[in-house]
């Protein structure tokens, strides 16, 4: 009693500015006894939560397990099916154990194929698993949705097409990225209509996703690329070259040599590439002709993909390009030459002191 | 009299190799589960199994350092069958390339492998 | 001198030493809030990214790891093999032996069946010559490894050799002893490749404290909280500097350091600016500044990107002397950067770089310790004249150290809801009570190694690097 009134008597005292000083400490006090309350409560709850996941997981791979498993022995499907699914029918609607169901069916489905996809596809559609996915489409919290998006994405439904269709205009990029997933994923090619009248940039990791998505079909029937090619929006047009290459499309030549002279030096680049993979022997004129006129960059792609088709009609570009200042045409001109006229690199090392950079046809010569 | 053959599995899926192991002691074989290309390669050594199915992409030692191992370090002609996910056609090259018997990509189906296997250990 | 004007001019210094303090906290409240939300919504966007599919892409960029390494010898080969099982598809590695006095190249070569090869090197950057030349394995397991020999010319000159021989379009440019996750390199191409509407040419990550955690093979098995109270305090440190201070700046686009321990760059970038700088010892922050005046200038709309996922493992000075000598040397490099490009300060035509984030640096992060031992000198000429004010004193004193625990706590708090990297019992505790020893046990430290920076700066032009005797991570087994 006597302390406190010690300090009160202190307290009162002070100056303005320091009774100020010392509530704000006190309240910064009070805040660190609640912070470090908090952190201990928080810790434990944790520690709860993934003691209980790994219990969770454990107990449905099994019961998925002996599902499968006996599924196999008995070939009764149906039976064995719709005792699994009453399993987990209850546990379904709370949502920590249901991420847990869907996260067990999927670590078994995305590595196989077959008897076993087929039955782990029909658990999640016989079940009601579906109608909670349904109901994060509708969520106002777009990483639900996108998350909704992505289970059916996954478990292959087609019948929420019309629901998904919905929302390929949504404000945030990354839901409308699973909606193209979706698209792709099930829809295949078709799925990718999308493209036509995209005003928006297709990032390099969404045409990454949407691709690798594509190639795992064995069926390819792809469409016909050149509208897209021909497309205002750039990303597009750098999705369809992916396309061009990736699908060895000779019939879009034409086009691509017409987009040698697109105003976005990103799009000319990888146009060469394109033609570099595709070895497009007409395109070698083109480029020469133009060869001076374009960047530094350019230029080098350009020499990339004259490494596998040069010829001897392009002596004479090659030698004119053996003293290019820049190092990497430089030692693909010298590289080439030696390979189209061995003669003409033989004169080539015989006035040596012509190059600054003697290693680079020691190099050659010894390689 | 037919002896058991002794499969190594290493899978770093623990469903996918559960169900792998359920399936192939169904077959009659005896299935030794690994983890990653280290425990693998400790099982292998222990067991000196008839075949080995490996994943390529495994923590520590890969897949490929796991076929490197037993064909130059063991010597040993045991088949090897090699999962990959798909798209990694430079991976199966090198694994052939290193002296894998034959190839799955993911994702793959079961009985398909069961087959594949039983031609190897006929 | 007239009372009243040295009482003006006492009053004159306490204002400024109170506004100096009131902008620092008011600063680092701002960028703890604008730090949380970045990171949550890193979160949020991350959460359901499937990683997986890229890394088995051949579509996805190449990326190619370079690490210098000197006198590595210890752990060089495990260091290595944990650089090799990293899980994209489109990388190599390239190790680059900085002139070793020890066998480290020795022991690569056992241990990876290398031979040397004829390697044509594009000479964009200056570097020290070969040594020993280029050696590649014969063994396809080992194919993305690439070793290089070379003479001694430190970090930065052996980066540059890697930027000259890497035919990849990023490189990330690494400490050899830092444990990546296998994720590692998907995670940080990431921006690059999802940014639109911006140019993304660096991405830093954020560096992990691993001592005391259990490391087998490579292979970070076990998150453990180091036994030593210094260590400790560095864990909290790098904490709140990561989580509470690189996010935000990430977010209002002001990065001006990657750290050298982990950090991916577009390579044609790199090398456009010209590489490293050799003759500074904060090379790492020196790009970055560098890479941010050179794009200024050229107006182009860039970006310098960073993830809060903890990629990047590696081992911080247990003890004192190392720990001074480190930080002694993080003085010194942010003392040559900010005065080599001095430009920039207050000048309109950088921007957030000039106006923001130079200034910030220069008046937060270089002067913070200069300000601190002023303040101290101040402190002990009152003390000596009996003029101390003791109320005052004692109560700004505890509210400064309140303020500090407190944004300990913030720190730790951000860590356990996004990353919860330690989760055994008890540590929740001994984090709670190396906040609040902290100031006691690590920022003399940080002071005085400030101090000497300063001084080495200015009257010791010979010091460099310095040692750091590797314990070796790969020993500390259960």
């Amino acid at each position: 009693m006597e302390t406190f009134k010690i300090l009160q008597n202190y307290f009162q005292q002070l100056p303005i500015e320091l009774k100020f000083v010392w509530i704000l400490s006190f309240i910064l006090t009070v805040f660190a006894i609640i912070f470090t309350v908090y952190l201990k409560i928080l810790r434990i709850s944790l520690r709860k939560k993934e003691a209980l996941t790994i219990k969770y997981q454990k107990e449905y791979e099994d019961l998925l397990l002996s599902f499968l498993f006996e599924e196999i022995e008995n070939n009764e499907l149906s039976n064995k099916q719709n005792q699994f699914i009453k399993k987990i029918e209850n546990e379904i609607n709370n949502n920590f154990k249901r991420e847990i169901i869907v996260e067990t069916l999927l670590k078994l489905k995305n590595e196989v194929s077959g008897e076993i996809e087929t039955a782990i596809q029909d658990i999640y559609l016989k079940s009601n698993l579906k109608e909670h996915a349904y109901k994060q489409l509708k969520s106002k919290k777009w990483d639900k949705v996108a998350n909704g998006i992505k289970e059916f994405t996954k478990f292959k439904v087609k019948e929420a097409y019309p629901e998904i269709k919905k929302l390929i205009k949504y404000p945030k990029k990354e839901v409308r990225k699973e909606v193209e997933l979706y698209l792709v994923s099930l829809f295949h090619f078709e799925g990718l209509e999308f493209l036509n009248d995209l005003k928006i940039s297709l990032s390099e990791w969404d045409q990454i996703e949407l691709l690798e998505e594509l190639q795992k079909l064995d069926n390819q029937e792809i469409p016909d690329i050149t509208v897209w090619l021909n497309s205002k929006n750039d990303s597009v047009v750098s999705f369809s070259l992916k396309l061009a290459k990736i699908y060895n499309k000779y019939e879009t030549v034409e086009t691509l040599l017409k987009l040698l002279d697109h105003k976005n030096q990103k799009i000319r680049l990888q146009v060469i590439d394109v033609l570099t993979h595709l070895q497009v022997l007409d395109a070698k004129d083109i480029l020469k002709n133009s060869f001076k006129k374009r960047s530094q960059e350019e230029k080098i792609a350009i020499f990339k993909m004259f490494e596998n088709i040069c010829e001897l009609s392009d002596e004479d570009f090659i030698v004119e390009n053996t003293t290019n200042s820049n190092f990497e045409i430089q030692y693909l001109a010298i590289k080439m030459l030696k390979e189209i006229n061995e003669k003409a690199f033989n004169y080539l090392l015989k006035s040596q002191n012509k190059f600054k950079n003697k290693e680079l046809l020691k190099f050659v010569q010894n390689n | 009299m037919k002896e058991t053959k002794n499969i190594v599995l290493a899978e770093d899926n623990t469903t996918l190799s559960q169900l792998l192991k359920f399936r192939l002691q169904k077959e009659g074989y005896n299935a030794f589960i690994a983890q990653d290309g280290k425990q693998a390669i400790s099982l292998i050594e222990q067991h000196k199994p008839n075949l080995i199915l490996t994943d390529i992409m495994m923590p520590f030692i890969s897949g490929l350092e796991v076929i490197s191992h037993v064909r130059n370090k063991l010597k040993s002609e045991i088949p090897i069958i090699v999962f990959s996910a798909a798209g990694q056609e430079e991976m199966v090259l090198k694994a052939f390339n290193l002296g894998a018997t034959d190839f799955m990509s993911k994702p793959f189906s079961p009985n398909e492998l069961i087959i594949r296997i039983k031609r190897i250990l006929m | 001198m007239n009372t009243t004007t040295l009482n003006t001019i006492i009053q004159i210094i306490h204002y400024l030493f109170f506004s100096y303090a009131f902008l620092a906290i008011f600063s680092y409240v701002v960028l703890s809030i604008i730090s949380a939300f970045e990171t949550i919504d890193y979160f949020k966007k991350n959460s359901f990214v499937n990683y997986k599919k890229i890394l088995s892409s051949n579509i996805a960029p190449s990326i190619s790891i370079i690490a210098p390494a000197y006198n590595e010898s210890l752990n060089i080969v495990e260091n290595v093999r944990s650089l090799l099982s990293n899980h994209y598809a489109n990388y190599d590695v390239i190790i680059v032996n900085d002139g070793s006095k020890d066998n480290s190249l020795e022991l690569l070569i056992k241990a990876y069946d290398l031979v040397k090869i004829n390697y044509l090197i594009n000479p964009q950057l200056k570097t020290q010559p070969l040594r020993k030349g280029v050696f590649k394995s014969t063994n396809p397991a080992f194919e993305k490894l690439i070793v290089v020999d070379k003479e001694n010319g430190g970090k930065a000159d052996a980066l540059n050799m890697g930027l000259n021989i890497s035919n990849s379009k990023y490189v990330a440019c690494i400490d050899v002893d830092c444990l990546l996750l296998e994720d590692a390199l998907q995670k940080m191409v990431k921006p690059f490749l999802e940014v639109t509407d911006k140019k993304v040419v660096a991405t830093g990550g954020v560096i992990r404290i691993a001592n005391n955690s259990i490391i087998k093979e490579g292979k970070l098995m076990e998150v453990n909280l180091p036994n030593k109270l210094i260590e400790r305090a560095q864990i909290l440190e790098y904490l709140r500097s990561f989580l509470l201070g690189r996010m935000a700046w990430s977010r209002l686009n002001g990065l001006l350091v990657i750290s050298g321990a982990f950090g991916m760059f577009h390579k044609k970038i790199a090398i456009e600016i010209g590489g490293y700088d050799t003759s500074t010892v904060g090379e790492d922050m020196e790009i970055i500044v560098r890479m941010r005046r050179h794009l200024e200038e050229q107006k182009v709309n860039y970006k310098v990107a960073y993830i809060p996922d903890p990629l990047c493992w590696t081992e911080a000075p247990d003890n004192y002397k190392t720990f001074v000598s480190q930080r002694n040397r993080w003085t010194r490099g942010t003392i040559e950067v900010l005065r080599k490009h001095r430009k920039l300060a207050f000048n309109p035509n950088y921007r957030n770089l000039g106006l923001l984030s130079y200034p910030y640096w220069l008046i937060f992060e270089r002067l913070a310790p200069v300000v601190e031992v002023i303040g101290i000198i101040y402190f002990g000429i009152l003390l000596a004249l009996r003029e101390v004010k003791w109320d005052y004193a004692l109560a700004f004193f505890i509210l400064a150290y309140l303020f500090t625990t407190l944004l300990s706590l913030g720190a730790i708090y951000s860590e356990e809801l996004t990353y919860h990297q330690y989760k055994k019992k008890g540590t929740g505790f001994k984090l709670i009570l190396i906040s609040l020893l902290e100031p006691f046990v690590l920022h003399p430290f940080v002071l005085y190694a400030a101090v000497r920076g300063n001084l080495d700066y200015f009257f010791n032009k010979k010091k460099k690097w310095g040692e750091m005797t590797r314990k070796g991570m790969g020993n500390i087994n259960k």
